[in-house]
Formats: C-alpha cells, structure tokens, sequence
C-alpha cells in the first residue's frame, strides 16, 4: 500500500437518487486511513447507507469524487471494486442462496477466479473466524438468525477484501450475537484490515469503535474519536441520537466528579469505586 | 387513498376517479381482444396512440409510460427481423441469404411488435390509474371471493416490492463480485441463480408474514365484509362499456372478413 494513499478518501460528494430528485448526500467529505475502524451512526434515513454504498461503487456520485485505495470509483465496476471492498448486507436472507453453508461461503472467492484450494483455505478461516466451522456442510437455510448473519459475514471476509462495510450488522440480534459479531469485527481489525460499521448500537461502538461519523440529514454532523463525540450530548441530540446509557448516567453524576465522557459501564464503574472510597 | 407500494399514482383525473373499476378492467380486455383480432400495424399503432392518449388524459406523465413502451423496444425489432422469413406477400424489398423479403413480411414484423407494446403499455396504463383496492371492490361486485379478491390484489401490490427485493439482492450479490455483464447467455443463466434463489426465498417469506399479519387481525373471520370503498357504475360507464363491446364484437367480425389484416395465415 502507497504511503498516505488514505483506504477511502472522499470529496464533495453530493448524491441523489434521480438527477432532477432531492439531495440524499449534500456535500460529504471523509477520509478514512487504512487499518481504521470506523462507526457510522445516523438515524433512519440520514443517508448512513447510501454513503456506504458510494465505498464499493454500488452507487456512483452526482457530483464529487469517491476513491478508494486511490481508484475513481466511477470508472471502476462493482464487481471490481468487491475485490477492495467487501459489504455486507443488513439481511443475510439478501444473499443467502446455495444449500450448503461453504458453498455459499464460496462463492465470492469463486466470483473472484480463486483456484480451489485457495478458496477452500479462505472459506475455512473465514467460517472459522464466525464460528461456523461445525456448520460447514449444514443447510444455509436451517441456521438460525443469528448464524445467518454470521455467514454473510463470513461470505464476504472469505473475500478477504481489505476494506470491509457491514450495513447494522446486529440487527435482530441479541446481545450475545451482536458482541459476537463485534468481536470479530475487531479481530478482523486487528489484522490490520479497514472497516466501516452502520449501527444504531451506542453501547457497542462505545466499547469497540476507535472512531465515530455521525450522519444527519445527508451531511456529516462529526466525524472524531468516538470517546469525544458519543459524549457531545447537543449535538447528538440535533442527529435525533442519545449517547450510551454509561455516557448519559456519568453525565448526571458530574457534579459528584464523574468524567462527563465516560463510555463504558467498566469505566463508569471505575470512577464510581473510587468515589465511593473502595478500589482505585 | 392508501395503497401501499404499488405502481398506482393517484391524480385527479376523470379516468382515476370517476371511471369504474369494472369498466376500466372492460377496457383493458377491449384492448386485447382488438390487439390480438388485428395484424396491421396502423391499426395496431392508432390503437397505442390511443391508449397513450388516454393515459395523457388520466395526467399519466410521459416519463411513467416511457418504460412500458421501451420495453417492447425488443419485440419490435425480432419482430421486423424474424417474421418477414416466414411473412410473404407485397412487393419484393430485398433478398437476404437467398431468402427473398417482402414488404408484407415487414409491415407483419411491425405489427407483432406494436401489439406487445400495445398489451404491455394498456396494461401499464390501467395499472397506474385503477387503485387496487377499488379493483377488487369491482372484482368483488362481479361475483369474485373476497378471498381470492385480496390474493389477486395482494399480487400487484407486491410486483414493485419484489422487484425492490430483487434489485436489493442484486446488489449484494454484486458486491460479493458476480459479474452479470460477463460470460455467455448459459453462464450468465446460471449466474442468476444467485439472485433468484434468495428472490424466492424472500418471496416466500413475505407470504408468510402477510399471511400470519392478516390472521392475526381477523381476515376471513365472516364470510362477508364492508368495504369503505363504495362503487356505482355511472350512465358514462354504461355507455363505455357498451361501446367497448361493439367495438370487440366489431373487431372479431372484421378479422372474420379478413379487414385490417396483413395475413390471414398467422393470428
């Protein structure tokens, strides 16, 4: 990767859907470097998705630029630009088609021209990094929601792309699954990997995600260090959005000295031990 | 009026509102009856112009009836380059490959073309100007099963829905890097199977949830309903009505006389 080449680098970008239609994106300007976890929040109908989809040239600018990894999107097909950039759906039901778990972990790799063992290879890490290993030669269809959605995750990583989009990957699913699926996107992460997460779960991208870009009304409220902009209360308050439940119980409790950018239960509970004279 | 996600636009127009249901679902068959008793391409072509007409009356912008006529873009030209081999008759145009083509065999062509743009555009026209609800209150007066009324209804509701999910799986599909613009017409068959896969499936899903959706809130709880939706066939309708019906009657005597044909030997 060229040096200060950033993963996703976009500009001016203004969008609508039909030419003569409203703006959806009025004018957005982000950069993201490689190796960057990012959180999108916005509520419904900020334009999260439609920004996202700009990342892998589903949908192309009216006017403005979309690069990724240096590359105009605009003269670049979808199926070229899944190489760089691997989206995941909200519904897993949206690709979920062949009958047995690998085969459909297989297919991306396959789209890609792979030989076989490289894509065996991808499939098995990636099914193994959702936890889907022993549901390798199950039906697709018989997994339950929460492994749904694990598989489309794993379908596209199997990709191996170095940019990742995953469109609210927690969507009904419980706390146990919505972790699970965070946690892998931070050991995906780890590996050095590009990612943009839509959510609308405070509490996770508190705990989680370095950094944070929030989305109102098709323009880009903030875009900061998650810790600095979940705890901006007016301003999330203008995006129709609430700080974590941490976030906004330390906010009461400042007058008794509490961080008023407390994010997490852990650090919440921390202050409040040593407040209250144990630990600490 | 409420109708959810169907390709129904209201507007205040004459043709939405004041007209029948009943007597536009006459209309549409009127049209197709003409469509298939002629084979002339003027005569098939008056008659698209005048359903266009009709929907320019119905305030139906160019631009919503546009896509209708594109797509039968394709059937026009197979039409003028498959039909004019079988077609003979009239003056010798030209010889392609020893086959000789007439003049009749074009005009044919042409006529097999406007007839599927006149089907595809009258049924696009009346889809945007009758409300589905009100259709099947006028199915439901006509004897149909309230039942079967909401399952009809229900099916065009859901046509736009599904193609929204269809183009949704494209996309994802896409991005996981299926190529449709690449590789032969087999290939690309079998490519598809990657969206209509997870088409049925949502499809199916759909159903179900429609279905438990309506349960749970009593359909089918009488053997007779109400509706909020109340129809009454005007003098205007009757008289439309009427005349579609000669004008049908019309058509098949003049097919019978051979009248407004290019050929007899095809339909």
């Amino acid at each position: 990767m060229l040096d200060g080449q950033a993963a996703i680098e976009i500009s001016d970008l203004v969008f609508r859907y039909v030419p003569s239609g409203p703006e959806v994106l009025r004018g957005v300007n982000v950069r993201v470097e490689t190796g960057e976890f990012i959180a999108l929040i916005g509520q419904n109908g900020a334009g999260k998705t439609t920004l996202a989809k700009h990342f892998n040239g589903l949908l192309k600018p009216s006017s403005g630029t979309v690069r990724v990894l240096g590359r105009d999107t605009r003269s670049a097909p979808v199926a070229d630009l899944a190489r760089t950039v691997g989206y995941v759906y909200q519904n897993p039901d949206h690709q979920i088609f062949a009958q047995r778990v690998r085969t459909e972990a297989a297919f991306g790799p396959r789209n890609l021209g792979l030989g076989q063992a490289e894509v065996d290879r991808r499939v098995d890490a990636a099914l193994a990094l959702v936890g889907l290993q022993d549901f390798a030669d199950e039906f697709a269809f018989s997994l339950g929601r929460g492994q749904r959605q694990k598989l489309a995750v794993a379908s596209v990583l199997a990709m191996e792309p170095p940019i990742l989009v995953v469109d609210e990957p927690t969507t009904g699913l419980d706390q146990a699954g919505s972790r699970g699926i965070l946690d892998l996107l931070s050991r995906w992460n780890a590996d050095g990997r590009t990612i943009v997460a839509i959510t609308h779960d405070m509490t996770l991208v508190a705990e989680r995600v370095p950094r944070t870009i929030v989305v109102n009304d098709g323009r880009i409220l903030a875009d900061g260090p998650t810790r600095q902009v979940l705890s901006d209360t007016a301003l999330l308050r203008t995006a129709y959005l609430r700080p974590p439940q941490a976030t906004r119980i330390a906010q009461r409790l400042s007058d008794l000295g509490v961080a008023a950018d407390t994010l997490t239960v852990t650090e919440l509970y921390t202050q409040m031990s040593r407040l209250l004279g144990r630990g600490g | 009026m409420p109708v959810g996600y169907s390709i129904y636009v209201d507007r205040p127009s004459y043709v939405h509102h004041q007209l029948d249901p009943r007597t536009k679902l006459a209309a549409l068959g009127a049209i197709f009856v003409l469509a298939l008793a002629f084979n002339h391409p003027a005569v098939l072509g008056g008659l698209v112009l005048l359903v266009l007409v009709v929907g320019r009356l119905a305030q139906v912008g160019w631009r919503s009836m546009a896509p209708f006529l594109a797509g039968s873009v394709w059937f026009l030209v197979l039409g003028v380059v498959i039909w004019p081999l079988y077609v003979q008759g009239g003056p010798d145009l030209f010889t392609v490959a020893g086959q000789s083509i007439t003049l009749n065999g074009l005009l044919f062509g042409l006529a097999m073309g406007l007839r599927v743009a006149l089907m595809v555009t009258a049924a696009g026209v009346w889809m945007m100007t009758t409300s589905p609800q009100k259709l099947t209150v006028g199915l439901l007066h006509l004897g149909l099963p309230y039942k079967a009324g909401v399952a009809m209804t229900a099916a065009i509701r859901f046509v736009p829905l599904l193609n929204a999910e269809r183009a949704t799986i494209a996309e994802a599909q896409q991005a996981r890097a299926l190529d449709l613009r690449q590789g032969n017409p087999l290939t690309r068959v079998l490519k598809s199977v990657a969206i209509i896969g997870p088409l049925f499936i949502r499809a199916i899903d759909v159903a179900q949830g429609l279905a438990l959706a309506m349960d749970a809130r009593g359909f089918a709880a009488r053997d007779s309903r109400t509706s909020i939706v109340e129809l009454r066939l005007t003098r205007a309708d009757r008289i439309i009505m009427y005349s579609l019906l000669g004008a049908s009657i019309l058509a098949v005597v003049l097919r019978l006389l051979g009248i407004g044909l290019i050929t007899r030997n095809y339909l």
